[in-house]
């Protein structure tokens, strides 16, 4: 056993202490406070997704000074993980990542307690993220940070500053990468950013059915058209090499049927599990830049990031800090609805489509009500059944100019108002 | 998929195996087993590296295992080079590493040409004076080489690149230096080069293979954009003695040529054709950067020791220059964009583009055999795939000339430097106040604000800054106090995140460098993390 007591915390830290002991004249409102030292310490910080980003936000933590540290994620280690994701080995392969990369940090740094969470962010209630002074997101989903956003969004009770989660999110894709803080009711919010992504990708579907041209679309055509003709209910199962290397055969065989060149086996897993590329030294830099913000949130030690810096380093190195806007008519963090043009001559169904490619609204299965009466509704099954007919109507026939509708989907906490204008 | 693929996947679809192998056969120093190095070795490690040394006479400190993560409680008052070695091995069981415990002055001392055998040479935690000593080592193994990437280079041609790296606090700043490093595969966003504005023959003979009256709509509304737009500015030059348009007004004329002969709002190919109408009245010539390697002496005057990039450089050269068959143009990339197409014109254009991308390299490959052959070296001992990947790339080749240490001290681009600190919002003072604190540190052998009484050496600190920009010809307080005293304060202390964050960045520098892929910093980046933001400087 070591005694932790042993450790001479001032020398361990003089880094750190050296920020929080000492005034700053560029920052003068800054206090140094021994109570500091002891929040740090003291207080519990917790951190989503334990892969890429997430190894780096624990050891940057770890090593910043906080000791009671939370970690949540759901997955397991894949041997594709390794490349970057520091805190795991080869024997690990398999075994779930919160609970390895807890074990982890807890052996390396003494006096440091990570508790890890095996599950999904959604399986936690608010009492649960409550708990937390504040909260760091090291995710690759969309998804997953809108839950997460709008969560804590919804936790905000203005009379009462302890429910307000200040939010840091990181996120990179090969030499690229960004850093955010996002302090709800005070800075815009992830949704209020859903603008900045580009369209989910996707192709047409006829031109997947009919005029392949590319590889990707032989790709496309094999997992979307081909694999439940041939494989009935069995759903793909993409960490499958067995699945991939069907697909694989099947795509190739088209594209030569085609004259297409370029069909892969990493092409083909590639578009099939939308791999993003990654590496260890972009994850270094955004996670490094995540934890920095949040030493200063904590300590208030120097300014916070206020509040998105974006670097790129695929020419030379490069990085960009500005203030993102809040959105006047975000369906999160605004209490006004979205306005939308949309020609009434178009279906409900084509009203969907359009609201599942828009970015800043990217539906996945979006259920639609007017005055509190439902128009469609995804489940349940009778209800859905019911209302399908109306996904085949003009949307002049469904509702007048200046209504306002609800739209829900049950993969997001939250609901959007749009009052939609029919040209 | 064999083990390695499976492991490294997520990287090879950024450098692929060219670049992978380049990464294999490098080695790395450290000098001194800091938080930031170890950052950055850990960030090369796991990527698979070939080898690594550490050189460190230290012992494990508490302050090391406060900041860096490679060192741990059970290291304390062993061998820091030792230590670190060990744990960063741990991260990849396909990497080497070795250690030494001793000053790197000792073993430089007992070795001179101890350096000769890297790739890479980084350092922290060393002085001012060190760092002249070292990167002047590495300067000279640099010099007579350009390594060619993926290929081992043959002995004698080593290629050291130096980076010394400063963290102080919430400042980091790491400064890169190699004589010169050339680079292919810049990996550019776009490397279409459709030829719109200069049609080959073969182009122009498609673009009239598509009936534009024809009845079914499907058969319109598949027509190739790059076909529409080839049809319409074949009419404009038609109309307008040869040129293609040049001012707005006649682009966007163009464009309304184009939308006239839309049949519905959702010819999409249209719409595509419309898009890229700016892009296509782009005349279609060899970009000034190249024109600027063309006329470089290493292009000029090839010797046997010349690298592949400077051979091949001239075989574009002599391409481009011998008209009848190059019509004064670069190699073709032979690339082409998607677009709304059936199938077969699709195929039929891509392979146009990519035949004719063959004849270009074909003519290349003729100038490559017979400089080698003048230059005495064995013919096809540059690869084809190595002739194909230079050609695609041509457009985008980039040579960057670093300034040594010397320089950057001995002949200060004084201009410049005014400029940078006329800027009110630029991190540039950073620069100025580490300058100042290696200055601090020759009077007083510590960097400022170390002690208990930090905020006595506010004011020596700033007469250092003061000194430094008379050197430079400044007259007044360019710097201000306020930051003097923030230097202080960070008392050369390391935080992790600071060090972490510089480590990234200067990893994805290396890898830059070793694998000859996308374009590295030129010279220094200073990174601020009081405020979140950062610069690069060729000082």
């Amino acid at each position: 056993m070591v005694d932790t007591q042993a450790i001479a915390d001032n020398e361990r830290w003089s880094g750190v202490y050296k920020l929080l002991d000492r005034n700053s004249l560029i920052h003068p409102e800054f206090e140094p406070q021994e109570e500091i030292k002891e929040f740090i310490k003291s207080c519990k910080i917790l951190v989503i997704g334990a892969g890429g980003l997430g190894c780096e936000i624990l050891k940057n933590l770890a090593l910043s000074g906080f000791s009671d540290i939370h970690v949540i994620d759901m997955d397991t280690i894949d041997v594709s993980n390794l490349n970057r994701q520091f805190l795991f080995r080869r024997a690990d392969v398999g075994k779930p990542k919160a609970v390895t990369a807890a074990t982890f940090i807890n052996k390396r740094v003494q006096g440091v307690n990570v508790t890890p969470h095996y599950c999904k962010i959604q399986d936690k209630d608010e009492e649960f993220y409550q708990e937390f002074a504040l909260i760091i997101c090291g995710l690759d989903s969309i998804e997953a940070r809108r839950w997460m956003n709008a969560t804590l969004v919804g936790m905000r009770d203005e009379v009462n500053p302890d429910t307000i989660k200040p939010l840091i999110d990181g996120g990179t894709e090969g030499f690229k990468g960004q850093a955010r803080v996002i302090i709800p009711g005070m800075t815009s919010c992830y949704e209020c950013s859903m603008d900045m992504l580009s369209k989910p990708t996707g192709f047409p579907l006829c031109t997947i059915a009919n005029t392949p041209r590319l590889p990707e679309h032989c790709i496309e055509w094999a997992s979307v058209l081909e694999w439940p003709n041939k494989h009935g209910d069995r759903k793909m199962d993409t960490d499958d090499p067995k699945d991939i290397q069907w697909l694989y055969e099947t795509a190739l065989a088209r594209a030569k049927q085609y004259n297409i060149q370029g069909v892969t086996y990493s092409l083909t897993q590639g578009v099939v599990k939308n791999i993003i590329p990654a590496i260890a030294a972009t994850n270094a830099i955004i996670a490094a830049s995540c934890c920095n913000e949040a030493l200063k949130i904590a300590t208030t030690c120097a300014k916070n990031l206020n509040n998105y810096m974006m670097y790129s380093g695929n020419d030379s190195v490069y990085t960009y800090t500005f203030e993102h806007q809040r959105k006047e008519d975000c369906p999160v963090c605004s209490n006004s609805a979205t306005k939308l043009d949309f020609n009434g001559e178009k279906t409900l169904e084509e009203f969907m489509d359009y609201l599942k490619e828009k970015p800043d609204v990217q539906l996945k299965k979006p259920s639609f009500s007017l005055g509190g009466k439902p128009l469609y509704m995804q489940a349940p099954k009778q209800l859905e059944e019911a209302l399908r007919p109306n996904l085949a109507k003009p949307l002049k026939e469904l509702f007048s100019n200046g209504d306002e509708i609800v739209i829900t989907d049950l993969t997001l906490p939250f609901s959007m108002q749009v009052v939609i204008t029919l040209i | 998929m064999d083990a390695k693929t499976q492991k490294y996947d997520r990287q090879l679809r950024l450098w692929g195996n060219s670049g992978q192998d380049a990464l294999e056969s490098a080695h790395i120093l450290l000098i001194n087993a800091t938080a930031v190095g170890c950052e950055i070795l850990k960030n090369l490690v796991l990527p698979g590296i070939g080898q690594f040394t550490v050189v460190d006479q230290g012992t494990v400190t508490q302050n090391d295992i406060g900041s860096n993560f490679f060192l741990d409680y059970e290291s304390l008052g062993k061998s820091r080079a030792e230590r670190a070695c060990g744990l960063l091995g741990e991260l990849n069981e396909d990497v080497k590493g070795h250690w030494v415990a001793k000053d790197i002055l000792t073993v430089l001392k007992e070795n001179p040409g101890y350096l000769a055998q890297f790739s890479m040479v980084i350092a922290s935690d060393i002085t001012r004076e060190t760092a002249e000593k070292i990167a002047a080592l590495c300067w000279v193994n640099g010099h007579d080489a350009n390594a060619n990437p993926g290929s081992s280079s043959p002995a004698g041609k080593k290629r050291t690149a130096f980076v010394w790296v400063k963290t102080v606090g919430l400042v980091g700043a790491p400064r890169i230096a190699v004589p010169e490093h050339a680079i292919v595969e810049t990996h550019p966003d776009n490397v279409a080069d459709l030829r719109i504005d200069t049609p080959f023959p073969e182009l122009s003979e498609y673009a009239k293979s598509f009936n534009f009256e024809t009845q079914d709509g499907l058969e319109f509304g598949h027509i190739p954009y790059v076909a529409i737009l080839l049809k319409y500015m074949e009419e404009w030059k038609q109309a307008h003695g040869g040129k293609i348009p040049s001012t707005y007004a006649e682009k966007n004329q163009l464009k309304a040529n184009i939308r006239s002969g839309m049949r519905s709002a959702d010819d999409e190919n249209f719409e595509e054709a419309i898009n890229s109408v700016l892009r296509s009245c782009q005349p279609t010539v060899v970009p000034s950067a190249i024109k600027e390697l063309f006329s470089d002496s290493k292009c000029e005057n090839l010797t046997a020791e010349s690298s592949n990039f400077w051979i091949l450089t001239r075989a574009v050269r002599d391409f481009v220059n011998d008209d009848s068959k190059s019509s004064g143009l670069l190699p073709l990339s032979g690339t082409i964009p998607d677009m709304k197409a059936q199938t077969d014109s699709y195929v039929t254009l891509q392979s146009i583009y990519k035949t004719k991308a063959k004849q270009d390299v074909q003519e290349v490959s003729k100038n490559v055999e017979s400089l080698l052959e003048s230059l005495g070296l064995a013919p096809g001992s540059i690869s084809l795939q190595e002739i194909e990947s230079f050609c695609k790339y041509s457009a985008f080749l980039k040579v960057i000339r670093y300034r040594s240490l010397e320089d950057e001290y001995r002949q200060p681009k004084t201009n410049n430097i005014a400029s940078w600190l006329s800027d009110p919002d630029s991190v540039f003072p950073h620069y100025v106040l580490l300058r100042a604190s290696d200055s601090f540190y020759d009077d007083h052998g510590r960097y400022p604000g170390e002690g208990e009484n930090w905020e006595d050496d506010v004011d020596q600190l700033q007469a250092n800054v003061n000194t430094l920009l008379q050197s430079w010809g400044i007259e007044g307080n360019t710097i201000s106090k306020d930051l003097t005293h923030e230097i202080c304060r960070y008392g050369n202390g390391s935080i992790h995140n600071i060090a972490s964050f510089i480590g990234g960045v200067v990893s994805q520098e290396i890898i830059k460098l070793i694998t000859h892929q996308y374009i590295p910093m030129d010279n220094t980046f200073i990174f601020d993390g009081a405020r979140s933001v950062s610069a690069v400087f060729a000082v």
